[in-house]
């Protein structure tokens, strides 16, 4: 935009009118740059007006002039309509109106932009033979009202309101215009009226817009915001591409050839502070675009990003275009009638297919770039500078970008097959038919290929997997098979082996947690958490002296191996025992199986009871040891009745003997005295030798009847026997117990023993067989017997 | 196929003729522009096609922004094919015309249905097509 000069800076103008004159030879460079070598300066003026034939008339445009402007939109103010006197006589004009006090501060620069605006002037005139007509018309008719020197207020964008007035007049003088100069150039004007209606009318290959929209253009007409030959940025865009083949429809060369000041320093400065104070910072790019330059995969490494021939002091000019400047408004730009050339009516649109094409393949990479000018551009050796130079050279163009030609080899997911799959398919597609319909849209390309690549890897990165089979079960399983039917088929007659799909794999990284250290720091740190529990307590392992670990694994083993002994017995145990039920219960046929079975089982516990290590020595160990388990002692007490008897009898002779022991054992259990009760059945089975002998095994040695004593099953062990053996020979005359004097000693010994064992320590027998009173009385004294009849009436008493 | 071999991608159809259905039951005729990753559409020159039977109309719109939940369905339009076999393009105001008609026959049988349905003691409720949740 133009910066507002004030009277003041009269002085530092024409300080910058000379700055200028340095960059003229960049901004010769860059002209030949952009419109290359065969741009001549001044060729295209001489040549227009040879060609139209309007060598030495009058220019005069200020009619036209405004109703060009006022065409071109209200954006535009419009020149001082009345006041675009002849570019001959332009100079002259100026200088005796500059000195004259001009009020619009605008003018100041005006007086220095002369050149430009007078350049500009004549451009617009000779450009239009209508307009340059009716500007000679109308020139008499119009004295320059207004504030002299206006004729540059059509460079100024911003004009002094006293101007607008003069909008109005034109349109209206224009008919007449055209009437008056109907005669002097009825084809140009013609051809410019049919321009001016193809223009309103034709949006056809400028697509569905409104009229009044091509008529649109906020781009400004500023000479004033491009300088001279520059070129702007230049980027993968189609309108840039339009730019260099059109050019900057903007910068008259004569401006070159002119007091090259440029109205540069009209422009406001760039936006860096935001125009309203205390809104909000201007975001240039909204939040959610794509990046402007995306790392495209081997875009950095291959490609890195190309140098942008620039002009110096670009600070200074804000970017002509934009970067996304659409088709239309640089058609627009295009078209518009000041650069209408002498064309014949035929010539709609400035761009021509070929142009388009040109453009447009010129962002296809690979594609050649040796189109010289078009051929067919009629008249167009005046506009060579703008339309027939060839394409820039590549170093101002952005890298072509990479993926554009092969973009199959750049991904590693797909199955070899897939992929040779693709590349036919690719190759067998006829790819020009798409091509040429695009190279014919002006609009095509609107998404860059950055932004392309932007989203494609979007897309890539959502196909990464960590296990593929869970994500794309189908795909893997297809590609199996195929490769299975293939196998199959070809019989290894074929040396290529499929290789093995390589699909994009997260790696799986172990996310172990690592507290965090420093180095050369004492220790770790302290702090902890879920993820970072602090050690607190330091388990050590405290391993016990070999010798006791090897004690208490024994004892642990004998334990455990008596206690899987006992555990054989009672499943042996509770066959037997449900071999009854079993048994009446079966059939005739399974009778004798199940008296086998039974046999054997008991036949097991047998051989388990009396379990001896050494062959021939009956040995009651087994038995002892496993009383000394609680279990084992509840075995024996159900065990007892299924033994045959003998055997029962060697249990019971095994307890007798070892009653002591197992008292001691069972001190904690208490669990002997279930042994009672089959004990009792098989005493009462014994025969009168074995009875004495079990009352031999009772008495034990000396002393040891006192323990027993102490003992509840002791004593009521002995209280059997005795007792059995009291109704042995009470009942039976023939009882052999009185054969020999072992018995009449053994009682002897044992009321010995009742009467002298105190009566405290005397346990509570289970029960008290009331016959041993008499047995007693037999062989003891009446006070004996009192003191024994006491004894045993504690029991009952106690208990 | 060209930018992500193997999948599915609007890349390859930027720049063509598409047909857009929406969701609301419009339909879209444009060249598609521009995409994102959530399919969200950019459509230039894009004309809503209004189809009343036999008949049908254009109406331009200009350039159009599809948000990507709302299409139905998109697909390219063959330039080759000839369009317009059997359908028969009138104007828009006949077209709008036209729509209005069916709309409010449509709303007459609807109305009469559920007149009917209502002195039997029946009543089918509405479905909304828009309303998903």
């Amino acid at each position: 935009m133009f910066r507002f000069q004030t009277p003041d800076e009269d002085c530092t103008l024409e300080e910058e009118e000379e700055a200028p004159v340095e960059e003229e030879d960049d901004i010769d460079q860059f002209n030949d740059d952009t419109f290359g070598a065969g741009a001549i300066d001044d060729d295209w003026q001489e040549e227009h007006k040879r060609l139209t034939g309007m060598e030495g008339r009058a220019v005069g445009g200020g009619v036209a002039g405004g109703r060009a402007t006022e065409m071109i939109g209200g954006a535009v103010d419009p020149p001082p309509a009345s006041n675009l006197p002849p570019p001959s006589s332009l100079p002259p004009l100026h200088l005796p109106h500059a000195p004259s006090g001009l009020p619009p501060p605008g003018l100041e620069d005006g007086r220095g932009g002369g050149g430009l605006a007078e350049s500009l002037a004549r451009f617009i005139l000779g450009a239009d033979p209508a307009i340059a007509g009716l500007g000679a018309a109308q020139s008499p008719s119009h004295p320059m009202p207004g504030p002299p020197g206006s004729a540059l207020d059509f460079s100024r964008l911003l004009s002094p309101p006293s101007l607008r007035p003069h909008l109005h007049h034109p349109p209206h003088q224009l008919p007449g215009g055209n009437s008056s100069s109907s005669g002097m150039h009825p084809s140009s004007m013609m051809s410019y009226q049919q321009q001016q209606q193809m223009l309103c009318r034709g949006s056809g290959p400028m697509g569905q817009m409104a009229s009044p929209s091509i008529w649109e253009n906020s781009m400004g007409f500023g000479p004033v915001s491009r300088s001279p030959g520059l070129i702007p940025h230049m980027e993968d865009s189609p309108l840039m591409s339009i730019i260099k083949e059109v050019g900057l429809p903007m910068q008259p060369h004569p401006l070159r050839g002119e007091d090259p000041r440029d109205l540069s320093e009209r422009v406001l400065p760039p936006r860096s502070s935001s125009p309203v104070i205390g809104s909000p910072p201007v975001r240039a790019v909204p939040i959610g675009t794509p990046p402007k330059q995306p790392m495209s995969l081997n875009h950095q490494i291959h490609h890195p990003t190309a140098v942008h021939v620039r002009a110096p002091l670009q600070h200074r000019y804000p970017p002509p275009f934009p970067d996304r400047l659409s088709p239309n408004t640089l058609l627009n730009l295009a078209n518009n009638p000041m650069c209408r050339g002498p064309f014949p009516p035929g010539i709609g649109p400035v761009l021509s297919q070929l142009q388009r094409a040109q453009m447009l393949n010129s962002q296809v990479a690979g594609f050649p770039r040796g189109l010289g000018p078009p051929p067919m551009l009629p008249g167009g050796g005046g506009f060579r500078p703008f339309f027939g130079g060839p394409p820039p050279p590549p170093h101002h163009r952005m890298p072509p970008p990479p993926l554009h030609g092969p973009p199959i080899y750049h991904t590693t997911h797909l199955h070899p097959q897939h992929r040779r799959m693709l590349t036919q398919r690719m190759q067998s597609r006829p790819m020009g038919v798409g091509l040429d319909r695009r190279s014919r849209d002006p609009y095509s390309n609107l998404m860059t290929q950055r932004e392309k690549e932007w989203v494609a890897k979007i897309q890539m990165m959502q196909l990464q997997s960590t296990d593929p089979y869970l994500d794309d079960y189908y795909y893997q399983n297809y590609y199996e098979k195929l490769e299975k039917r293939q196998e199959r088929e070809r019989d290894s007659s074929k040396k290529e082996h499929t290789t093995r799909l390589i699909t994009p794999q997260v790696a799986k990284v172990e996310h172990t947690y690592r507290p965090v250290q420093f180095a050369g720091s004492l220790g770790k740190l302290t702090v902890s958490s879920v993820n970072n529990p602090r050690k607190m307590i330091d388990a050590v392992v405290t391993s016990r002296s070999d010798d006791e670990e090897k004690r208490e694994k024994q004892v642990w083993n004998k334990r455990r191996q008596i206690l899987y002994t006992v555990e054989k017995m009672y499943s042996s145990l509770l066959e037997v025992q449900d071999f009854e039920k079993r048994f009446v219960h079966a059939a005739e046929e399974e009778r004798g199986a199940l008296l086998e079975r039974h046999k054997t089982h008991t036949e097991t516990l047998c051989t388990l009871l009396t379990h001896t290590e050494q062959a021939g020595r009956v040995s009651d160990e087994q038995c002892v040891t496993i009383m000394s388990v609680r279990k084992g002692k509840r075995l024996i007490s159900r065990l007892l009745p299924f033994l045959p008897a003998q055997q029962a009898a060697a249990v019971v002779m095994a307890i007798a003997r070892n009653l002591p022991a197992l008292a001691k054992k069972d001190k904690q259990d208490q669990v002997l005295c279930w042994l009672v009760e089959p004990v009792a059945v098989v005493i009462q089975s014994l025969s009168s030798a074995a009875l004495t002998d079990l009352l031999q095994e009772i008495q034990g040695r000396e002393g040891n009847l006192a323990s027993v004593l102490q003992n509840k099953l002791g004593v009521t062990l002995l209280y059997l026997v005795l007792s059995e053996g009291d109704r042995m020979q009470s009942s039976d005359p023939n009882c052999q117990l009185m054969d020999d004097n072992r018995w009449t000693e053994l009682v002897f010994s044992v009321a010995r023993e009742l009467l002298a064992a105190p009566s405290s320590t005397l346990a509570p027998p289970l029960f008290t067989p009331p016959n041993l009173l008499g047995l007693f009385a037999r062989y003891v004294d009446r006070q004996s017997l009192e003191q024994l009849q006491e004894k045993l009436q504690i029991s009952t008493l106690t208990s | 196929m060209n930018y992500v071999p193997g999948t599915a991608s609007l890349i390859d159809d930027i720049d063509k003729k598409h047909l857009v259905l929406l969701r609301d039951g419009r339909t879209l005729i444009g060249f598609l522009r521009s995409i994102d990753q959530f399919a969200n559409l950019v459509f230039h020159q894009t004309v809503e096609r209004i189809h009343v039977g036999k008949k049908f109309g254009d109406i331009p719109r200009g350039i159009f922004i599809v948000r990507g939940e709302n299409v139905v369905l998109l697909g390219e339009m063959d330039m080759d094919k000839p369009c317009d076999a059997v359908l028969q393009q009138v104007s828009i105001e006949e077209i709008l015309e036209e729509q209005r008609l069916q709309q409010q026959a449509k709303q007459e049988t609807e109305k009469v249905k559920m007149q009917v349905l209502k002195d039997r003691g029946l009543s089918i409720p509405k479905a909304d097509n828009l309303d998903e949740y």
